[in-house]
């Protein structure tokens, strides 16, 4: 806590000396109550909050800076103040062709809605299924990232030295599907229930490359992927102690996408191929097989100020044979070969954009499960906003995707005052 | 006798052909129109502050900067804009690839995610970031897309205009007939009056300030007043500056992401 302050008000030392720097932010309140008193949590309180964000930025002849700190006080489970620095990077061009940008950064690309096949970038679930802002879903990376442009199109590649896994439901405040008890579990049963995965050990070899090269093909901007590093879900496992521990698999994606307007909205289609390193053949029940996955989307205004957008994507597990067997002997959850998903997205703004209605949906047919997150939110102002929404899971099954989180279903309100 | 034959003939015939004139002049003067508000300069960098009353009178605040670049006099152009107040929309950016006889390309961008999003840009009369101005307003409509009529001419603001009736070639919704007060000298737009199928004056669009920036005349302060919602909104240019040079590299993914700073002014 000391540390913090002390950061602080350094931090406001230096940018008021410092009169160029420029600082904007919020201050915002987030409390999001669980409808499922079953739930195996800590907590009946998936987020009980109160956060300040900073925005710094400089911007010089040769170069700039960006630094995004968030300042929260957390008392959701056990009341603790957090610092993150989400962002924190320096940005110059070399010549007049290539970009840099180095730091802690958020990184995004690809072209689903919420459905990602080529973005292999860090992101936090935990946040996103209990009512933060959108721009809590992508974790930020410490990263070199450089852009080169050519006139036959760009190149785009970024070094993570460091591998973060996505940030999952870890049993405290959302409870999650346990292969080993084959049951949904939270620590609210005991501290052995505590998600806990283990990361690769911090090592040169195990850094991240993420590259994509893009350029315009008859009206469509399409790019390549590639991608060498690890699984960003810890989908393996180790046995220790006769108990699986779970760990992030590695990992070789290869990819494509396509954007364009067509038909008086926007299509886009996305593909990839996942090689999974530790385990080619699909005969290690421990590790996931390869797969492939295609994601095809539309998006258009369908009347005034309201638009729509439909997805499908459909992920296949090569081997499937040696993959069933494998869980099979463990008699764990045997997932069918192709999972599909369909999605949509639909918002409605009103009194001049002030108002918000928003909805998106996932569907699995295939898992039989469905992910709805609905959000309303007022601009009473130009500094507040006040929002309030909902996120609601269910399914057949407690192994599946969504529904092993069917009982994480909360409702939540939230204050914003943006200055 | 003979001669007063001809010379009435003459007359009759001049009257006739003018008649006609009439219909082209009424084009002709629209297209000027149009070219002299959107098309001034090959390109522009603005500074504008948009206010957005509505019927209760409280007042909203954005204030953007502004880059266009024209690609054929009266017809493609790029816009980029670079949202800087309030602060929760503060650093995104915002690109339209404008096609007169086609659907416009749109994109935004949100630092908060690092978010390219292409938008679908179907229809251009949406209101421009919840505005009284929509993305036709903004960006143009065409002057083949409507029949024009001189009705007549008059004085506006101590100016000679003349006044002419729009009717839209296909359908809009809520609007039938537009009435502009064009300035018979320069040709800028110093009013437009718009109707609905009834009748009725539905909205109202003024240049409430014209100034000389680069030798250029600019209608430096616009407004659109919405008569059936009761709000208006100004948009004023805080600062603008023609012919820095503009290049269509800067109207890019590229640029979306990395704001050409040389014409931000910090």
């Amino acid at each position: 806590m000391k540390h913090i302050v002390r950061t602080l008000i350094l931090l406001l030392t230096a940018t008021t000396i410092s009169a160029q720097v420029e600082i904007d932010g919020f201050v915002q309140s987030l409390y999001s109550g669980r409808t499922d008193k079953s739930n195996p949590t800590s907590t009946e309180y998936p987020a009980s909050e109160s956060r300040l964000q900073l925005r710094l930025e400089d911007i010089g002849d040769n170069g700039e800076m960006f630094a995004r700190l968030d300042f929260l006080y957390d008392g959701a489970d056990s009341s603790q103040y957090v610092f993150e620095l989400r962002e924190a990077y320096l940005k110059f061009r070399l010549g007049s062709n290539l970009d840099f940008k180095l730091g802690r950064q958020i990184l995004t690309w690809g072209t689903g809605d919420l459905l990602f096949i080529n973005d292999l970038f860090t992101k936090d679930y935990r946040s996103f299924f209990i009512g933060r802002d959108d721009q809590y879903l992508k974790a930020p990376q410490d990263a070199i990232r450089t852009e080169y442009y050519s006139p036959i199109g760009s190149f785009d590649f970024v070094w993570t030295p460091r591998f973060e896994g996505n940030r999952l439901p870890t049993g405290e405040r959302l409870s999650y599907y346990n292969p080993s008890t084959g049951q949904i579990v939270g620590t609210g049963l005991g501290e052995q229930f505590l998600f806990d995965p283990i990361p690769p050990k911090a090592a040169f070899k195990n850094s991240e490359i993420a590259a994509r090269f893009s350029r315009q093909l008859a009206g469509f901007n399409s790019s390549l992927y590639f991608y060498h590093g690890f699984y960003k879900n810890p989908l393996g496992a180790r046995i220790v102690d006769s108990v699986p521990i779970p760990l992030y698999p590695r990992l070789n994606a290869y990819g494509f996408s396509l954007r364009g307007a067509v038909f008086s909205g926007v299509l886009w289609i996305e593909g990839g191929f996942f090689d999974s390193r530790d385990d080619r053949s699909g005969d290690n029940p421990l590790m996931p097989n390869s797969s492939i996955i295609g994601l095809i989307g539309f998006e258009r205004q369908v009347a005034t100020n309201l638009t729509a957008n439909i997805q499908w994507q459909a992920d296949a597990i090569l081997d499937y044979d040696r993959y069933k067997t494998g869980q099979m002997q463990t008699s764990a959850f045997v997932r069918d070969e192709i999972r599909h998903l369909l999605t949509t997205r639909i918002t409605k703004l009103l009194l001049d954009e002030n108002l918000n209605l928003s909805s998106f949906l996932f569907y699995s047919p295939t898992d039989e499960d469905i992910y709805l997150r609905l959000s309303t939110s007022y601009k009473y102002s130009d500094e507040i906003t006040i929002a309030a929404g909902g996120n609601i899971f269910d399914g057949n099954s407690q192994a599946t995707e969504f529904g092993q989180f069917q009982k994480n279903d909360n409702l939540w309100t939230k204050a914003t005052y943006n200055f | 006798m003979r001669l007063l034959k001809t010379i009435l003939l003459a007359a009759l015939f001049s009257l006739f052909l003018s008649g006609f004139a009439q219909g082209e002049d009424a084009t002709e003067i629209m297209k000027k129109s149009h070219l002299a508000y959107y098309y001034a300069g090959d390109d522009g960098v603005a500074e504008v502050t948009m206010t957005l009353i509505n019927k209760k009178g409280k007042e909203r605040k954005k204030v953007f900067t502004m880059l266009r670049l024209d690609l054929e006099e009266g017809g493609r152009q790029m816009y980029y804009t670079y949202f800087r107040k309030p602060s929760d929309v503060s650093r995104t950016t915002f690109m339209v690839h404008k096609t007169p006889d086609g659907n416009d390309k749109r994109w935004i961008y949100i630092p908060s995610i690092d978010l390219i999003k292409q938008i679908s840009a179907d229809d251009k009369n949406s209101s421009f970031v919840g505005s009284d101005f929509s993305y036709e307003d903004v960006s143009g409509r065409h002057w083949s897309e409507d029949d024009h009529t001189i009705v007549g001419d008059t004085t506006y603001n101590d100016r000679a205009v003349y006044l002419i009736e729009s009717i839209p070639k296909r359908k809009i919704k809520g609007i039938a007939r537009k009435l502009s007060y064009i300035d018979k000298e320069n040709f800028l737009p110093l009013m437009e009056e718009y109707f609905d199928k009834k009748g009725k004056m539905v909205r109202v669009f003024r240049a409430d300030k014209i100034e000389t920036i680069d030798g250029l005349l600019t209608i430096s302060v616009r407004s659109i007043e919405n008569l059936k919602k009761r709000t208006k909104t100004i948009v004023s240019f805080d600062s603008i500056e023609y012919n820095k040079g503009l290049t269509k590299d800067i109207f890019s993914e590229r640029y979306l992401k990395n704001p050409p700073r040389k014409y931000l002014k910090k």
